[in-house]
C-alpha cells in the first residue's frame, strides 16, 4: 500500500523524525518496504495556463504553445504531449530549472524556440505517469506554487500489509494502529449521515439474492450531480497514492477507499433497467451470474460469466462483477446526472475465485479478498455522499437502501494478564492492556472470571470480585476473577477471535523490544578447539589409524631411549612423589615412547601392518609452574593399504606419510606452511620434514632411526620394515586456525589453459623452489603449478633428473588467447634457463 | 489416396520393427525411402493431383517420409544398444571377488563413549568445559568442601607431584574453575582424565576418565537432576532403562545421592553383572552444597544447582560388555579394530 505522509498526518500527528515513524510501523508489524522522499520542487516550476496550442507543420505531434505562467509575457513552449490543448492548466518548468536528472534549457525544436517545458507527473518525480502533461484543476491561477498544490515536500511510504490485517488497507486504519503504538489521539474525518429527500421519481428497487456471497448491500441515490474533473486537493491525494484522477465521482469513491479502506462503486442511475419494464424503478440485484452471461467490463474486456460469479445487475443484465470491476454500460460518464452509490460487503472466497478466474485483480478485489467487515458499510457510504455533494453538487434522494439480513452481533473476549506473562514473558499491567486495546478500538467492559472464546452476551461475565466486595470481603477467593479483562471487539477487526489474537496485539503494540531475554548463559565451551580435535582424530581414523589411550605417566629411562639428552629432559620433567612404579614415575612429555611400546606389543602379537595414534596431553615443567599441551603422535609401519588380490601392496614411503600431514593441514584450512628438514634425535637424517607456521613447528614427519627402534625392542633388520612417525602440535593448530571462516570464492568465468613442460634439471634443486619460481613469473595468470612425473631412469644423465610439470594459466578478467598463453610460457622457459640453465626437452 | 498412404506407413512400420542387423536397416532404408520406394513414387504422382489438393497431399507425403526416417533411426539405436549389452554380458567378471577399499581405523572405545556422552549433553543444552589434570589442593579439595583431614587427601589415594601440586582425583576441579570465572546460569559438562592411587585391576585404574555435569541457575531442584539422569540413561542405554537415586554422602553436595540404572544386562531381573540386584551403580550426584557456592561467591539464596558425575570406563564397559578395565589401556589392535565399525 502506498501512503503519503502528508495525507496520513490528517488523521494522526506523526513524529517529526521519519526514522522514528518507519521504526514504529516496522515494529508494530507493518513492514515499510520503501521510503521515497518527494522533495520540494525548485522555484522555476509553476502552474501555467496554455493560452494557445498550434501544431508545428511537418511534425506529427509537436505543438507550439503560448503559456501564461503568472509573471511577465507568456512563454513560447514546444510540447509533444497528446493531451496538450489550449485552455488547460498545466505545470511549466522554466529554463534554468533543475529537475531530477534533467536541466531545462531554452532550446530550438524543428526551428521553433521553446522557453521551458510542460511537465508530466513523472518528470516532477510525483508518480510514474508519463502519458501526458499534468492537468491541474482548471480553477488554479497561473503562477501558483506547485509545492502548495502538491503539498511538497512529502514522503511516500510503501507498506506491506499482512493478509490478516484488512483493517490496515486504508489511511485511517494505519492511523488507528499508529495511535495505539504512539499513544497519540486518532483524528477521524467527521462523517455525518445526511438524510435524503423523499422521492418517488428517483427511487430504486434493491434485491439481495445471495446473502452468503454478499452479506450486506447498501445503495444511495444522488440526483443532479455535475460530473467533471476533481478539485485539485482530490487529484493530489490520488496521484500521491499511485492512482490516476478520472472524474469527481470516480475519484471520490477511490479517495474513500484509500481513506477508510473499503471499496465503493458508482453506477449511472440513468442506465439501469427496471426489473419489470412496466413497473418503473431501476433495479439493483445482487445475484449469481447466469450461465454464459456476457459482461463488458469497465476496461472494455468481454467476459463470459457463470454461476459462481457474483454480479450486481440491473433488471436485465450484469452491471458489475461484484467487488471486482464495474461494467462499461453503466459507468459514470460526462453525461451522467444521477448516480447509485454502492457500498457493500462481499465474501472473500467468492471474490478471490472470480478475480482468479477472470484474471482481474483490482484495488477493490484486493481488499474484498481480505475479509472486510460489513459493519462500517453505511459509514463508508455517508463519507462518500458527503464528498459527492462537496465536489459534484446535486441532492441525496431517499434514505439509504440497506439489505443486511444478518447484522453482526457484538463480540466480547477476555484477556488474562497472567497469560500474557506466561506467553510473552513479562508483566503487562491491566491499565496498560486497557490503554493499548482501547486505542485499537476495543472497548473495555469489566474485569471478570475467565471465559474462553468469543461471547456475545456481557451478562455472561461473572465477577466474584464485585460480589465479594459488596459482601464486605477484602480477600478474594477466585484469583481468575480480577485477572481477566473483558473487551468488546471492534467490528472491523475480523481477525481477532481468540485471546491469543489479543495477546499478539498487546505484544506487538508494547513492542517486541520489551520482551526480556530469560537466560544469558555465558559461552564457556571452546567450540573451535572441540572441532579441530575431533577433526584430527577422525582424519587419522579414516586413514585407518587406530587410536590408543595410554597413561599420562612416563618412564624417564625411555626418554634416553629416544636419544634425548638427559639434562634437557630433566628440566621439563615432573616427577611424582608417590609413583606406583619407576616406569610410571613422571608425567609424560611426549606421546612417542608409549606408542612405540604399543607398536612392539602388537608386532609381538604377529601384526605387521600397524598404524597407531594418540591425541592427548603432555605435561611440561616450566620453571616452578606446569603447562599442559595437547599433543598428537602417530607411528606407522608395513603397508599403507591392506593386501588385495588386484595389486601387490606397497610399503609405506615418505611421500605417503607426508601426504597424511598435508591432507590434514588442508582439512584444517592451514595454508602457507613452510617445510624444512628437522632435527629430531629419533628421526633419521634424510627422511624427515618439519612443517612450519610463523617459525614454529606445527607438524613433523619422518623415519624412526634403527637404533631408537632397537632401544624400544624392535629389530628393524629382522622386521624388514621402516617405522614412520608423525607428530602434531595440536594447541598450535587450534590457535592458528581460530577465527578463520570459510568464504566461497567466485567461480572463474574464463576457461583455464593447461600446458605441460618436461625438462632435465640438476639434482639438488628442489621441486618446490622451481614451482615457486614459475609462479612468480606471472602470479596473476599462473594459477597452479604441479608435478605429474619424475624420472631418474637410464636415459637421464648422471647428476640430473627429468621432471614433467603442469602449468595452469587463467585470467580472471578475460579468455586468454593462445598467443598470450605462449607468451607466458615463453617467459617461464626464459626464467628456467636463466636460473638453472634448463633447456626444454 | 489416404488409404494408400496409411497402408504404406503400416508396411514400413512392420518391416522396420523386424530389422535385426545393421544390414537390415540399410535395406529397409533403400526400400522405403530410396529412389524406387513407394514414397518417392508418390512424389511423382503429385503432378496428377488437382491444384487445390496439392499442398495437403504434399504435406501428407512429407509426414510419411519423416515418420519412416524416425522409425529407422529409433530401430538403429535399439540394435546398437542391444549389441552393446551383449558385448558387456560376454565380458562379465567374477563379481564375487572382494572389493578394494582402505578400511577405516578406529577411535578408542573410550573416545567413542566420551563423544557420545558429550553429544547427548550438548543436545540437552550443556557446554563442554575442560581444565588441567595437574591442579592444587584448593581446587581439588578445599573448594569442594573436603575437610583438611579427609582420608582422600592421603598419598595412598592421591598422586602428588614434587612441586606440591596433585593430579586431580575428579573433574569437579573444572566446576570450581568455571564457577570462579563465569556467573550463573551455568550448564556444563567436564570430561577428562582423573588419577587415583589404585593398582590396576578389573575395575580400577590409576588413570581413568570421568565426566561431570554441573547446572547452576535460579530454581534448579533435584527434580532437574532426576530429569537429566533419566534422559542421559535412556539416550545412552535405551528407552527401556530406568534410573534412580539413593541417599549417599559427598562433601560437596547436600543432599547427595548415588545414581543407579536398571541392569542393562538382565533388564533389571537380576544377574551376575548386577549381582542379582537388578540395578547398576552409575555414579554420584547431588545438589551443590551452599558452602561450595559461598566459597565461590555465588549467593545460595538466589541460585541452586546440581552436579552429577560418572566414569567413562564404567559406561564403556557396560555398553560394550568389556569385563576388565585393563583391556582398555592395553591398546591391542585386535581389540581396537573391533571399534572400526562404530558409527559415531
Ligand atoms: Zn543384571
Amino acid at each position: 500500500m502506498i501512503i503519503s505522509c502528508r495525507w496520513l498526518s490528517r488523521y494522526i500527528e506523526l513524529p517529526a523524525d521519519l526514522n522514528l515513524l518507519v521504526q514504529t510501523l516496522t515494529f508494530s508489524g507493518i513492514e515499510v518496504e520503501a521510503v521515497k522522499p518527494l522533495p520540494e520542487l525548485p522555484a522555476g516550476v509553476v502552474a501555467a495556463k496554455v493560452l494557445s496550442a498550434e501544431p508545428i507543420p511537418g511534425t506529427d505531434h509537436l505543438q507550439v504553445c503560448s503559456v501564461e505562467f503568472g509573471a511577465g509575457e507568456p512563454a513560447q513552449v514546444v510540447c509533444g504531449a497528446p493531451n496538450c490543448k489550449a485552455g488547460m492548466i498545466s505545470v511549466l518548468a522554466l529554463p534554468g530549472t533543475e529537475l531530477p536528472g534533467l536541466t531545462i534549457k531554452t532550446a530550438t525544436l524543428r526551428g521553433v524556440e521553446s522557453r521551458g517545458m510542460l511537465c508530466s507527473e513523472r518528470e516532477l518525480g510525483l508518480s510514474d505517469n508519463h502519458a501526458g502533461i499534468i492537468e491541474l484543476d482548471a480553477s488554479t491561477p497561473a503562477g501558483s506554487s506547485v509545492n502548495e498544490i502538491y503539498e511538497l515536500p512529502d514522503t511516500i511510504l510503501e507498506l506491506e500489509i499482512t493478509p490478516n490485517r484488512p483493517d490496515l488497507l486504508g489511511y485511517t486504519g494505519i492511523a488507528r494502529d499508529l495511535s495505539a503504538s504512539l499513544g497519540k489521539p486518532l483524528r477521524l474525518p467527521p462523517v455525518e449521515h445526511l438524510p435524503g429527500e423523499p422521492s418517488e421519481e428517483t427511487a430504486l428497487t434493491l434485491v439481495l439474492e445471495d446473502p452468503l456471497k454478499c452479506p450486506r448491500y447498501t445503495a444511495r441515490l444522488l440526483d443532479g450531480v455535475n460530473v467533471k474533473e476533481s478539485p485539485q486537493w482530490l487529484k493530489t491525494a490520488l496521484v500521491k497514492s499511485g492512482l490516476r484522477p478520472i472524474n469527481n465521482i470516480v475519484d471520490v469513491t477511490n479517495f474513500v477507499m484509500l481513506e477508510l479502506g473499503h471499496p465503493l462503486h458508482a453506477f449511472d442511475y440513468g442506465k439501469l433497467q427496471p426489473l419489470d419494464p412496466s413497473d418503473g424503478h431501476p433495479a439493483v440485484v445482487a445475484r449469481q451470474a447466469r450461465p454464459e452471461e456476457e459482461f463488458v467490463a469497465l476496461d472494455g474486456k468481454n467476459l463470459r460469466l457463470n454461476p459462481g460469479d457474483l454480479v450486481i445487475a440491473d433488471g436485465r443484465d450484469a452491471s458489475a462483477l461484484a467487488g471486482v470491476m464495474g461494467g462499461k454500460d453503466t459507468a459514470i460518464s460526462a453525461a451522467t446526472t444521477s448516480i447509485v452509490l454502492e457500498a457493500a460487503c462481499f465474501q472473500p472466497g467468492s471474490i478471490r475465485a472470480t478475480s482468479y478466474k477472470h484474471k482481474l485483480s483490482t484495488d477493490s478485489s484486493y481488499r474484498f479478498e481480505r475479509h472486510l467487515s460489513p459493519h462500517y458499510v453505511d459509514l463508508v457510504s455517508d463519507r462518500a455522499v458527503q464528498l459527492f455533494l462537496e465536489t459534484a453538487g446535486g441532492k441525496v434522494c431517499n434514505e439509504l437502501y440497506d439489505a443486511w439480513p444478518e447484522p453482526l452481533k457484538p463480540r466480547y473476549l477476555a484477556v488474562r494478564p497472567c497469560r500474557f506473562r506466561q506467553l510473552i514473558g513479562y508483566e503487562l499491567a491491566g491499565e496498560e492492556i486497557i490503554r493499548y486495546l482501547e486505542a485499537l478500538g476495543c472497548e473495555f467492559i469489566q474485569y471478570g472470571a475467565w471465559i474462553d472464546g468469543l461471547i456475545e452476551d456481557t451478562s455472561l461475565i461473572h465477577c466474584h470480585h464485585l460480589e465479594e466486595e459488596k459482601a464486605g470481603k477484602t480477600e478474594f477467593s477466585e484469583i481468575d476473577c480480577v485477572h481477566s479483562l473483558f473487551f468488546r471487539i471492534p467490528p472491523q477487526r475480523v481477525d481477532i477471535t481468540r485471546e491469543a489474537d489479543l495477546l499478539e496485539e498487546l505484544a506487538r503494540l508494547a513492542g517486541y523490544e520489551r520482551i526480556p531475554r530469560k537466560k544469558e548463559a555465558p559461552r564457556i565451551m571452546d567450540r573451535h578447539a572441540f572441532r579441530i580435535r575431533r577433526g584430527i582424530e577422525d582424519w587419522f581414523a579414516d586413514a585407518s589409524f587406530h587410536e590408543t589411550l595410554n597413561y599420562s605417566f612416563c618412564d624417564p629411562a625411555q626418554l634416553a631411549d629416544l636419544a634425548l639428552e638427559p639434562a634437557e629432559t630433566e628440566a621439563k620433567l615432573f616427577r611424582l612423589v608417590n609413583p606406583q612404579s619407576s616406569n610410571q614415575s613422571a608425567m609424560r612429555i611426549t606421546l612417542l615412547p608409549q606408542l612405540l611400546d604399543n607398536l612392539r606389543y602388537n608386532l609381538n602379537h604377529g601384526e605387521r601392518n600397524l598404524k597407531l595414534m594418540e591425541l592427548g596431553k603432555v605435561y611440561l615443567k616450566e620453571g616452578d609452574s606446569q603447562a599442559e599441551y595437547l599433543s598428537f603422535a602417530a607411528v606407522l609401519t608395513g603397508k599403507m593399504d591392506p593386501e588385495h588380490w588386484s595389486a601387490a601392496g606397497k610399503a609405506i614411503d615418505f611421500y605417503q606419510v607426508k601426504g597424511l600431514v598435508e591432507g590434514l593441514l588442508r582439512l584444517l584450512g592451514v595454508q602457507e606452511t613452510n617445510t624444512a628438514a628437522l632435527e629430531r634425535p629419533w628421526l633419521s637424517a634424510g627422511d624427515n620434514l618439519g612443517f612450519y607456521a610463523e617459525d614454529r613447528v606445527i607438524a613433523s614427519c619422518g623415519r624412526l632411526k634403527t637404533r631408537v627402534a632397537q632401544n624400544f625392542g624392535i629389530d628393524l633388520t629382522l622386521l624388514k620394515q621402516d617405522i614412520w612417525v608423525i607428530e602434531l602440535d595440536v594447541d598450535l593448530l587450534i590457535d592458528l586456525t581460530r577465527g578463520r571462516e570459510k568464504i566461497f570464492r567466485e567461480l572463474p568465468r574464463h576457461p583455464a589453459v593447461t600446458r605441460d613442460l618436461s625438462f632435465l634439471i640438476k639434482t639438488g634443486v628442489a621441486y618446490a623452489e622451481i614451482a615457486a619460481a614459475i609462479k612468480a613469473v606471472n602470479p596473476d595468470l599462473i594459477r597452479d603449478v604441479s608435478i605429474f612425473d619424475q624420472y631418474l631412469g637410464q636415459q637421464v644423465p648422471e647428476g640430473f633428473r627429468s621432471m614433467s610439470l603442469r602449468i595452469v594459466v587463467q585470467d580472471s578478467e578475460k579468455t586468454l588467447t593462445d598467443e598470450r598463453v605462449d607468451q607466458v610460457l615463453a617467459s617461464v622457459r626464459e626464467m628456467l634457463f636463466r636460473a638453472w640453465q634448463i633447456n626444454m626437452r | 489416396m489416404q488409404e494408400q498412404l496409411r497402408e504404406a506407413a503400416e508396411q514400413a512400420r512392420t518391416a522396420i520393427a523386424a530389422c535385426q542387423t545393421n544390414n537390415d536397416i540399410l535395406n529397409a532404408k533403400a526400400r522405403y525411402l530410396g529412389k524406387k520406394s513407394l514414397v518417392n513414387s508418390l512424389y511423382g504422382k503429385l503432378k496428377d493431383i488437382p491444384p487445390e489438393d496439392k499442398p495437403a497431399f504434399g504435406q501428407a507425403i512429407n509426414e510419411l517420409r519423416a515418420g519412416i526416417e524416425k522409425l529407422l533411426a529409433e530401430r538403429e539405436l535399439e540394435l546398437k544398444d542391444r549389441l552393446q549389452e551383449e558385448q558387456d554380458a560376454a565380458q562379465a567378471q567374477d563379481l564375487s571377488l572382494p572389493g578394494n577399499f582402505r578400511p577405516r581405523g578406529s577411535l578408542h572405545p573410550l573416545t567413542i563413549i566420551r563423544r557420545r556422552i558429550e553429544d547427548i549433553f550438548m543436545g540437552l543444552g550443556f557446554e563442554i568445559a575442560e581444565g588441567p589434570d595437574i591442579d592444587d589442593e584448593f581446587h581439588n579439595f578445599d573448594a569442594l568442601n573436603t575437610p583438611p583431614d579427609h582420608p582422600s587427601r592421603n598419598l595412598a589415594d592421591t598422586f602428588y607431584l614434587e612441586n606440591g601440586c596433585l593430579l586431580r582425583t575428579q573433574t569437579s576441579t573444572v566446576q570450581v574453575r568455571v564457577m570462579e570465572k563465569y556467573p550463573p546460569p551455568i550448564h556444563i559438562i567436564s570430561p577428562g582424565r582423573c588419577y587415583r592411587n589404585d593398582k590396576p585391576d578389573p575395575s580400577h585404574s590409576p588413570v581413568f576418565h570421568q565426566l561431570e555435569a554441573l547446572v547452576v541457575d535460579k530454581g534448579v531442584s533435584m527434580a532437574d537432576l532426576k530429569d537429566t539422569l533419566q534422559n542421559f540413561a535412556q539416550i545412552m542405554f535405551g528407552e527401556d532403562v530406568r534410573s534412580r537415586i539413593r541417599p549417599h554422602f559427598f562433601p560437596f553436595t547436600e543432599p547427595s545421592a548415588e545414581m543407579d540404572i536398571s541392569c542393562v544386562s538382565c533388564q533389571g531381573k537380576g544377574c551376575r553383572v548386577c549381582k542379582n540386584s537388578g540395578w547398576l551403580e552409575l555414579g554420584g550426584a547431588g545438589m551443590v552444597d551452599p558452602a561450595v557456592f559461598k566459597m565461590l561467591g555465588i549467593d545460595p539464596e538466589i541460585y541452586s544447582g546440581y552436579a552429577l558425575g560418572f566414569g567413562v570406563e564404567r559406561i564403556a564397559m557396560l555398553k560394550y560388555n568389556i569385563p576388565d578395565m585393563r583391556i582398555l589401556f592395553e591398546n591391542d589392535v585386535r581389540m581396537l579394530r573391533q571399534f572400526s565399525g562404530e558409527v559415531l
